[in-house]
Order: C-alpha cells, then structure tokens, then sequence
C-alpha cells in the first residue's frame, strides 16, 4: 500500500535513522513526550473535573478556563512535536500498530469533542459559570473527555511494547 | 540486608500470582497505562499548583482552593502510580532492584514525597501561600524540580535495561 511505502521511505531518510539510532536524542524526545502529558491532558483534566463539580467549585469554569488554557496549549503543542518526531523515527511501525490507529481515531474525537464544547457553550459560560446545575450537555462533554484521555493515554503506551 | 531482600525478591519471583501478571499477555502493558495515568494526574496537580505558588502564572485562582482541592487529586495520581508502579515491580525485582534508574527514582520519589508532606504542604497553606515572595517561588521550583526528576528517572530505567 501506497502509505506504507511512504512511510518505509520515511523512515529510513537520514533524519529518521539518526533520530531512531541516538542513544540520547531518541529518549529525550519519548521523556518529553510522556511528562509533557502533565502540561496538556493535566491541566485539561483539572478542567474537566471543574465541569463536573468534583475540583474548585468556588471558581467560575470560565476562570479556571481562561487561567489553563494559555498553560495547555504550548504543552499539547510539546506532545505534538515531540510525537510527530516519534513517529518519524519509527513511520512504518508505528502507522501499522493497531494501537497507534485507534490512538490517532481517539485523539480526532478528543479534537472535535473540544471544538462542540467551544462552539455550544463557551460563548454563553458566564450565565452558567458559578451555578451549581452546569449545562448536561456541557458536563457530557468533560466526562467524554475525561474517558478518552484515560484511552489515548492507554493506548500510547500500549503500543509502544508493540514497536 | 542484601541477602534478606534477595529472597524477598526470589519470593515474589516464584509467587503464583505475579506469575499471571508477567504471562498474561496485556497485563504489564494495561498496569503501565494506569501508571502512567496516575503520573498524569500526580504531575498535572503539580504543575497547577505550582504555577499558582511560584507567581509564574494562574494568579486569578485562589490559592486556597488548589491547595486543598488539587491536591487532593494529586496525591490520588500518586497513590495510583504507586499501587501500579508495585505491580510492575514484582513480577521482575531483581531486575528493577539492579536497575541504577529504578534506584535512583526511588531514591527521588521519597524525597519528593518527604518535601511534598512536610515543607510543601505547611508552604501551601500558609497565610502567605498566595502571595507572591521569593520563599514561595523557591519551594515550587524545587517541587517541580523533585517531581520532574522522579518522572525522567523512571523514563530511564527502560533505557538501562
């Protein structure tokens, strides 16, 4: 198939080899790639736990948003890189796990989750930030992504054994 | 000493029941991910909580409230990552016991967890814990600091074998 064969290619160019084959480098970037965890999924799930009521009630969700979000960002920023990085160093295995695949399936799920957050209740948060009853809908969301940042994390791991 | 844990680890070796966790085939893997879980949650709290105590950012929380609340499911990751990293630990010891990384990180891991129950937690709850001061900013860097170590310490041990 066409993508393997890109992704064969891929690997093997000078940059991958070096990047696969660095006794330093390579366990760098996977470190990085791990501890930056606590400066996107921690934060976001922090957030998350706000929505549902189970951390820092007597902050506005908007608060707690505003004040995360400029923290999170460069730190999924950091896992993009450093993943993308990871799978060029290993392109044709990793695009062939299973695990890999149904990470990246999760990871787009986990995008669009966000972006209905974004769209249905960012712009009214301030009638419903302190509120005790949050939006069902909008609790929904932090409980869906809660579970699937638990999976992606799962997954991740897992298919590193398999590499 | 040496020789007391010797057999504590030909012990947990020969066990049956760590037998099924190193033979079945997703157990290590799936303990890992709840490891690694708990990691998320233990350094997650405490890149949170430490933003807010060394005055480097999330200055329109209270302090307060993180100190108690995020904390909370802080030391809830830590004692997941604990309760997984045994796991992991018995089925192999003498492998992990002779493993520079592994001792290291345990050797990190108590201090951090010494400074996080002692001077950390007293740090947090304090009348100035709010407030900017250079006491504040010193305590949540070294915490970050002890914190961060014991993760790229664990993230060796797979690389020395």
């Amino acid at each position: 198939m066409y993508v393997v064969e890109l992704c064969h290619w891929l690997q093997n160019t000078p940059f991958a080899t070096g990047l696969r084959q660095s006794d330093l480098l390579f366990p760098l970037i996977e470190g990085s790639h791990i501890l930056a965890l606590s400066v996107s999924v921690g934060l976001i799930i922090t957030l998350d736990l706000r929505l549902l009521r189970l951390a820092l009630c007597g902050e506005p969700v908007s608060r707690v948003m505003h004040q995360v979000m400029p923290w999170a960002l460069p730190g999924f920023a950091v896992m993009f890189v450093t993943g993308l990085l990871l799978f060029v160093a290993q392109a044709e295995k990793v695009y062939t796990n299973t695990f890999f695949r149904y990470k990246v399936l999760f990871l787009v799920i986990a995008g669009f989750n966000a972006l209905y957050y974004q769209m249905k209740f960012y712009p009214k948060m301030a009638e419903w930030d302190l509120a005790p009853a949050i939006p069902a809908g909008a609790k929904l969301t932090a409980a869906i992504s809660l579970v699937l940042w638990a999976a992606i994390i799962a997954l991740g791991r897992t298919m590193a054994y398999e590499l | 000493m040496g020789d007391i844990l010797q057999h504590l680890w030909q012990l947990s070796y020969d066990s049956k029941t760590v037998d099924i966790l190193r033979n079945t085939k997703y157990a290590i893997p799936m303990i890992q991910s709840f490891h690694l879980f708990g990691i998320t949650l233990l350094l997650g709290g405490m890149v949170i909580l430490n933003l807010r105590l060394t005055g480097f950012g999330l200055q329109e929380l209270s302090m307060n409230s993180l100190g108690r609340q995020v904390w909370k499911w802080s030391v809830g990751g830590l004692l997941i990552a604990m309760a997984s990293g045994t796991l992991v630990f018995v089925p192999d010891p003498a492998r992990y016991a002779a493993n520079y990384a592994f001792r290291t990180k345990m050797v990190l891991l108590c201090a951090a967890a010494l400074f996080q129950f002692t001077v950390y937690r007293r740090a947090i709850r304090s009348q100035g814990a709010g407030a900017r001061s250079r006491a504040n900013t010193l305590v949540g860097c070294l915490s970050l600091t002890l914190w961060f170590s014991v993760g790229w310490a664990g993230r060796a041990i797979a690389f020395l074998g």
